[in-house]
């Protein structure tokens, strides 16, 4: 097909998702459970995008605290308000 | 005209062949007349015509004849016109014109077209001898055609031969007195000039390829000096290490062999090294000993050490990997690497060895127990051996005490850390300083008292009680661990500011509690769908709960935003050619 044609022709992918590593840990959580093909993909997405707004929140809360560093407990606050976000 | 011509006939073969007549002319390097007087044909330019051209193109020195041909062109377009009678005129036309692209279009081919008359037989005789320029082999006599090596070339050749004798006649060609068989006379003068230009580009080429091939020979030679040396030797040391249990490690004896590790200093402490072995929970020590033995510890006098130390490095990952201990150090980060590692590390360091070897004395040593190594049926201690041999031969320049050699360990350690992942560097970092401590202990006491090798292991194992006990924890916390380091750069990029290691920590434990409750949201979306397989649908749902996607934003502008191409071809759905869509729908 032409989506294999072109995967084969590039086949160094910049930021690569850690396929396995998810389906591992999605398997040792819900060993019962199944996950479809492309379904990790998705997870990988769901991550980056919530470090995304995680590191914002750590860096306007580091910049709020006039810290040119990044600290743990500007990670703790912002993981605090992020987990609430991302409840689902 | 030409046009003219083509319209009133049908699309017939000799139309075709017609047009690419008219066309080929053109395409001869006689390009800028012929493109006036082919102004028309160029339109029709057919395939054929527009390869010629291009062939044309590359070709050089064709000056002479062009200035000869441009007024041919004029009179072969016209003739193809004419022509019309027969395919096999119109074939004829074309031979004559197309072989003059040739690959190989040296300038001293120019010097043999003359005359401008036969503006195709020049050509011919230009082709025929750049041809055979690139074919000095078909020089002989049949082939007049330079050019191409198709069998359809040489008969080409065969009509050109006969044009050139006409030719050959009329233009001072022929240069040379030489005047072989008919048609062959300007060709075979120049092809014979040319193949003595040509051969010698042709042997570069196959020389380079033996260069390659040579490589393995030189190695093999050193094996065989060093197996004679190292049989006595061996005997020895085989003594010792019967009690131990071998392992398999059959590609690394191969790979003793190369090597030149050290013979005598070894043999004492190879029961030593053996006493060592059986701790599988060394792997970790071994990945590192043998990473210390590839940077170059090794001192002559401090080679037993090192080798007992590598030995009993590799020895453990040998025993690990045999005993089938997937949760090894060496098997969580490096089981692809490790084993390779066992099979080709073996190749590898040989290589390494033995560009690094320069003393032969470390070699002979080195090959006499390696070779030693490689006839008992434990494998682990020839693999130890070698690598301690090659450990030592590395470094047999910089002798010092077994002190240095601790130091380097470490250091050596502490280097061969950064290849392996974060994880494990921490790991390795611990069996090392152990490690030195039994390569101490081993250099005062060669004899190798069980009490010995026990001590050494007993710290290490203290040190590294997850590793000796279960499996388990150590699989789930490196990989667990890595993937998450993973993630937690992407933090770090995604901040755009320094960080703290906490930070990082506490990042990484963020997205373990963030993994945890992803998990229960899938579970409970794909229950309540009553379903025990989690799907897209799912996924989204749990996205559009966390606020990603909204009306506005759709998944797939998610999805074409953040991922890589590879990754979005598989989750959009796309139409492709043959009313397919990717993936299905």
């Amino acid at each position: 097909m032409a989506v294999a044609a072109t995967i084969s022709q590039r086949k160094r992918i910049k930021r690569k998702a850690p396929r396995g590593f998810l389906k591992r840990v999605f398997k040792r959580q819900k060993p019962h459970l199944r996950l479809e093909a492309s379904c990790d993909l998705l997870v990988h997405l769901n991550c980056l995008l919530f470090i995304r707004r995680l590191a914002e929140e750590a860096r306007t809360d580091a910049c709020k605290n006039k810290c040119g560093v990044i600290k743990d407990q500007h990670v703790l606050a912002a993981a605090k308000v992020m987990l609430k976000k991302s409840r689902g | 005209m030409a046009d003219s011509d083509i319209s009133d006939n049908e699309p017939t073969t000799r139309t075709l062949l017609r047009r690419v007549l008219d066309t080929e002319a053109p395409r001869t390097p006689r390009r800028r007349q012929s493109t006036r007087a082919g102004v028309q044909r160029t339109p029709l330019g057919t395939p054929f015509s527009m390869r010629l051209r291009s062939q044309t193109k590359t070709t050089a020195g064709r000056q002479p004849h062009r200035a000869r041909s441009i007024g041919r062109l004029a009179h072969t377009q016209t003739r193809g016109q004419l022509k019309e009678q027969t395919p096999r005129t119109l074939l004829e036309n074309i031979l004559l014109t197309a072989p003059e692209s040739s690959m190989v279009m040296p300038e001293s081919v120019v010097k043999p077209v003359p005359a401008p008359q036969g503006v195709q037989f020049s050509r011919r005789e230009s082709s025929p001898g750049s041809l055979e320029l690139q074919l000095p082999e078909l020089n002989a006599p049949a082939t007049l055609a330079p050019g191409r090596l198709t069998s359809g070339r040489r008969k080409k050749r065969l009509r050109l031969s006969e044009f050139q004798q006409g030719m050959d006649q009329g233009l001072p060609l022929s240069q040379g007195p030489v005047t072989e068989p008919p048609g062959n006379t300007g060709a075979s003068s120049l092809s014979s000039s040319l193949n003595l230009t040509f051969a010698t580009p042709l042997l570069p080429q196959s020389v380079q390829r033996p260069g390659l091939a040579r490589r393995p020979l030189t190695r093999r030679a050193v094996d065989v000096g060093i197996f004679l040396q190292d049989l006595q030797d061996t005997s020895v040391a085989t003594a010792l290490p019967g009690d131990r249990t071998p392992v398999a490690t059959l590609p690394t004896d191969t790979v003793l062999e190369d090597t030149q590790p050290f013979s005598q200093p070894l043999i004492g402490c190879s029961p030593s090294v053996h006493h060592s072995i059986p701790s599988p929970s060394l792997s970790a020590e071994r990945t590192v000993s043998r990473r210390t033995w590839s940077s170059g510890p090794g001192l002559q006098n401090n080679s037993p050490r090192k080798p007992a130390q590598l030995l009993a490095g590799k020895a453990e990952e040998v025993d690990a990997l045999a005993m089938g201990f997937p949760n090894t150090s060496s098997s969580t980060s490096g089981e692809d690497g490790l084993e390779p590692l066992l099979g080709g590390v073996g190749e590898e360091v040989e290589e390494r060895m033995e560009e690094s070897m320069s003393l032969s004395e470390v070699k002979e040593a080195a090959g006499a127990q390696a070779s030693a190594r490689a006839e008992e049926p434990e494998a682990h201690t020839e693999v130890a051996e070698a690598e301690g041999s090659w450990g030592a031969t590395e470094e047999k320049e910089p002798e010092g005490s077994s002190g240095d050699k601790d130091t380097e360990a470490r250091p050596e350690l502490a280097s061969s850390t950064p290849e392996f992942p974060q994880a494990r560097q921490l790991e390795f970092l611990e069996p090392a300083p152990p490690t030195s401590t039994a390569v101490g202990l081993f250099r005062q006491q060669i004899i190798p008292a069980p009490s010995l090798s026990s001590e050494p292991l007993e710290p290490l194992s203290a040190r590294l009680p997850t590793r000796v006990q279960t499996a388990g924890p150590r699989l789930r916390q490196d990989p667990y661990k890595m993937g998450l380091s993973h993630y937690a750069k992407l933090f770090s990029f995604y901040a755009k500011m320094p960080m703290e290691k906490k930070a990082l920590e506490m990042v990484e434990k963020c997205l373990d509690k963030y993994f945890q409750r992803l998990c229960d949201d899938l579970d409970v979306f794909a229950a309540h769908a009553g379903r025990k397989t989690v799907r897209l649908e799912d996924l989204e749902l749990l996205m559009r709960r966390q606020g990603l996607v909204t009306d506005r934003v759709s998944l797939h502008v998610l999805v074409e935003q953040h991922l890589p191409l590879e990754y979005r071809q598989l989750l959009i759905p796309c139409a492709f050619s043959g009313n397919t869509v990717f993936p299905a729908q």
